[in-house]
């Protein structure tokens, strides 16, 4: 069961992405365009996945385990760090460059399109290179 | 197979089946290999770096009125519409 939820979770995620334009880099620009063409309609995505998910994890919150019985483990973090604000403003330099965030990349890897091939390559390198730093740092 | 696994599992074949029952909405891309290169390792590492993206501190985080998610979401909203228009507006890329 917990298994099957995971899997419609990442399905139904996906359809989400496609349905909302999410998954279309081009779309995704012309939202980040705000000195030309700007194209608002994926802020209403945003208003409107928070609006669906914001009583589920207000109860979530207070839960010690799942519906379906694992421990509940949301981020417990709270400090401002160097790496919170550096780390997202080069995700977002790489996201207005070329439009795809990690969801939709996985989103379209399997839709025909070689550009979809190449960012996935080059982000699971910038992973694995974070990976690499982290390891060295903790020698 | 792992929960996390059958997750990406259901989001890469989330199109297939969508193509199994209607077209596929447009999905275009505006650039090239090199922009797709250095954009995917900046994805990468920042989000790995900033612990979470779009989804993950913009939806479920905010969701959360998590205060470290409102700073991140803040930064990478603030840098995706500068580098747009620093590429599209002061270099004239995809025009």
């Amino acid at each position: 069961m917990i298994k099957l939820s995971a899997f419609i979770a990442g399905l139904l995620f996906g359809f989400g992405l496609l349905l909302a334009g999410m998954a279309n880099p081009g779309k995704v620009l012309a939202f980040l365009d705000l000195a030309g063409a700007w194209d608002p309609s994926l802020a209403l995505v945003m208003v409107g996945a928070i609006g669906v998910a914001v009583g589920p994890l207000t109860w979530a919150r207070r839960q010690s385990s799942s519906l379906l019985g694992r421990p509940m483990q949301l981020p417990v973090k709270r400090e401002l760090d160097p790496r919170l604000i550096g780390g997202s403003l080069l995700f977002g330099i790489g996201w207005g460059i070329a439009g795809i965030c990690p969801g939709p990349a996985v989103v379209i890897l399997l839709t025909g399109h070689w550009q979809a091939i190449v960012f996935m390559s080059a982000m699971l390198a910038g992973m694995l290179l974070f990976t690499a730093l982290e390891a060295r740092r903790s020698h | 197979m792992s929960e996390a696994a059958l997750f990406l599992l259901g989001l890469l074949i989330a199109p297939l089946l969508w193509g199994l029952f209607a077209t596929l909405p447009r999905i275009e891309f505006h650039s090239g290999w090199l922009g797709l290169i250095v954009a995917g390792a900046l994805v990468g590492i920042g989000t790995r770096y900033g612990s979470g993206c779009t989804s993950g501190h913009g939806v479920c985080g905010l969701s959360r009125l998590s205060r470290r998610s409102m700073v991140a979401t803040a930064c990478f909203m603030f840098s995706g519409f500068a580098t747009v228009y620093v590429l599209r507006h002061l270099l004239g890329a995809w025009t």
